[in-house]
């Protein structure tokens, strides 16, 4: 269930269907269904995977920016078509969704996430953890994400993030 | 030093063939070879990559860095100059800076608050003379002996470099001439400002990063991306180069037509179909003279200067034991960029760092090849692509500069 900070009224419906996005994105992602991800996304996007420290330090440096629902399929195909890496599995939890602002730029949300990842042969393991802030848009009765930015809280990443976030 | 190493086990290896066309598997995971590599290499008298100028601005301002298994604090001195001090204290060994970055006046150990200014003398030893005429340090103690450890430390055009030992040659003639002329092409003396970091863990032995960089030819093969966008192609023009040692090197490619020939027939990496849809992502401009669209220079030990396009970065090499190795990448670019120059080097920047649609490949391929490594120790690497010698090369199927490498380290550690 999301979540809403003191001092704003969501109703159930309102969270619901930004449950369900929620749900729909880490659902698509720990199924590795690629290419159901960048449909998440408005088509005017911005998509980023950033460590804590550049955000704090104000560096604008990210591992992943893609500006548009188009680059983020470009990353899809890449990944399909050009990459080369070990099989893995990546899980993602989400958590402490919370719906903190509404205006006119959409619906202004933080949560917390894990990645889990398993390498063939090996324990699965904690890869990444962090915060996320997003921004939520009504497109025509869809809720999209206009804006998602993962933080993760680690300056080290394990050798490759190879599944988006 | 070389008293802590057993020295039998070293002495029952040798290196096959007797050149640097095979180079053992055991270089790759004996924790004897590693121990030496730190005294040798990282702790000898080479110039190590410590930082940039610019993420010292003003003095105080100090970040943390690690030279080989060692940690380092880099600040700039009330004087304006730089400094890199061992971040361990001298009374326990206790590190007395814990923030990985920031200002600071003078340096308090948490411990025991033993004080050192930015230049690493100790300044205050609490309780020294005892409590009431009990106790405190002897009356022979002397704190200008007790300081932290300090480096010789040189810097050019911004970059900051220092040694643990006292390095008989400059920097510059540690680079040598045609070194120092590539260096120069991307450190020009401008200012840089840094972009951010990146920074990942990779499971494999440090020496396979610099290796992937001195090895032209798996860019073509390995590197689908690039191939497929003609950033790097075998049948571009290119050259891989080398300082009189062999130690440092640089691989240098032009950009060329994207096209099929022959050479793109012998690359199942060539995707002749395959177009981006936000062709932001690849909107390189030229912006160094000549012609040259990607250099990358090798520095002996520990650092990669990156231009691939618009990216620029520095890629700090951190060996943390034999099987493993911490990349450290500072993107950087330059003060007087426009706002569509900075812009261009953030979207290339999703070329590079741990997800890198370009050298996520290369992370892999180390973690792959440690793997391999690691099923016999006793096998060893063939490195005879471009023959068995060691020279400069005006194409890309070549292994020279790992020969290069090679008949470097072979001499360093003795082996």
């Amino acid at each position: 269930m999301i979540a809403v900070a003191y001092g704003l009224t969501a109703g159930c419906e309102l969270r619901a269907r930004l449950a369900d996005l929620y749900c729909a994105y880490d659902n698509a992602l720990n199924d590795g269904e690629l290419e159901q991800w960048p449909a998440l996304f408005a088509e005017d996007c911005i998509y980023k995977v950033i460590p804590r420290e550049n955000v704090e330090q104000g560096l604008p440096v990210a591992v992943i920016y893609c500006e548009s629902r188009d680059m983020l399929t470009d990353r899809v195909v890449a990944l399909r078509e050009t990459a080369l890496f070990a099989p893995r599995i990546a899980r993602r939890m989400t958590t402490a969704i919370c719906l903190r602002t509404i205006d006119g730029d959409g619906m202004h949300l933080t949560a917390s996430f894990a990645v889990f990842q398993t390498m063939p042969d090996r324990p699965s393991e904690l890869f990444l953890c962090g915060s996320c802030r997003d921004r939520v848009m009504d497109d025509a009765g869809t809720l999209r994400f206009a804006e998602r930015v993962f933080i993760y809280d680690s300056t080290i990443v394990p050798t490759s993030l190879v599944h988006p976030l | 030093m070389d008293t802590a190493i057993p020295p039998s086990t070293l002495a029952a290896r040798s290196w096959p063939d007797g050149g640097t066309w095979r180079v053992p598997n055991w270089v790759y995971t004996d924790p004897v070879v590693f121990q030496r590599e730190m005294e040798r290499i990282f702790s000898a008298s080479d110039w190590l990559y410590v930082c940039l100028e610019a993420e010292l601005p003003k003095p105080g301002d100090f970040r943390r860095s690690q030279l080989g298994n060692r940690e380092v604090i880099a600040v700039r001195g009330a004087d304006g100059a730089i400094n890199v001090l061992v971040n361990r204290c001298s009374h326990r060994s206790m590190q007395v800076c814990m923030a990985s970055r920031g200002s600071a006046k003078e340096f308090v150990c948490p411990y025991h608050q033993w004080t050192y200014d930015l230049a690493g003398n100790l300044l205050g030893v609490p309780f020294r003379r005892g409590y009431r005429g009990q106790g405190g340090m002897p009356d022979d103690f002397q704190p200008e002996q007790h300081g932290l450890q300090r480096l010789a430390v040189t810097t050019r055009h911004g970059v900051v470099f220092a040694s643990f030992g006292a390095p008989d040659e400059s920097l510059e003639t540690y680079l040598g001439d045609r070194m120092l002329g590539y260096f120069d092409r991307v450190f020009d003396g401008r200012d840089l400002i840094v972009l951010g970091y990146m920074r990942q863990r990779i499971p494999s032995n440090w020496k396979l990063m610099f290796e992937n960089i001195k090895d032209p030819y798996h860019a073509s093969l390995l590197h689908v991306f690039l191939v497929t966008f003609g950033l790097f192609r075998l049948d571009q023009q290119s050259a891989v180069e080398m300082d009189d040692t062999g130690r440092h090197a640089v691989l240098v490619s032009r950009r060329g037509a994207q096209e099929s020939n022959e050479a793109t027939s012998q690359m199942r990496a060539f995707r002749q179909n395959f177009a981006l849809r936000d062709k932001r992502l690849l909107d390189p401009v030229r912006e160094f003279p000549g012609d040259a669209t990607v250099v990358l220079q090798t520095l002996w030990p520990n650092l990669i200067v990156q231009q691939q396009s618009n990216t620029l970065a520095m890629r700090q090499i951190v060996p943390l034991d034999a099987r493993s190795f911490d990349l450290a990448w500072t993107f950087f670019g330059y003060a007087d960029d426009t706002p569509e120059m900075r812009q261009r080097r953030l979207r290339q920047a999703n070329l590079m760092g741990p997800a890198g649609l370009v050298s996520l490949d290369d992370s892999e391929a180390m973690l792959l090849s440690q793997a391999g490594i690691d099923q016999d120790d006793g096998a060893a690497c063939l490195v005879e692509m471009g023959g068995r010698a060691v020279g400069n090369e005006p194409h890309m199927v070549t292994e020279t500069a790992i020969r290069g490498f090679y008949q470097h380290y072979r001499a360093v550690m003795g082996l």
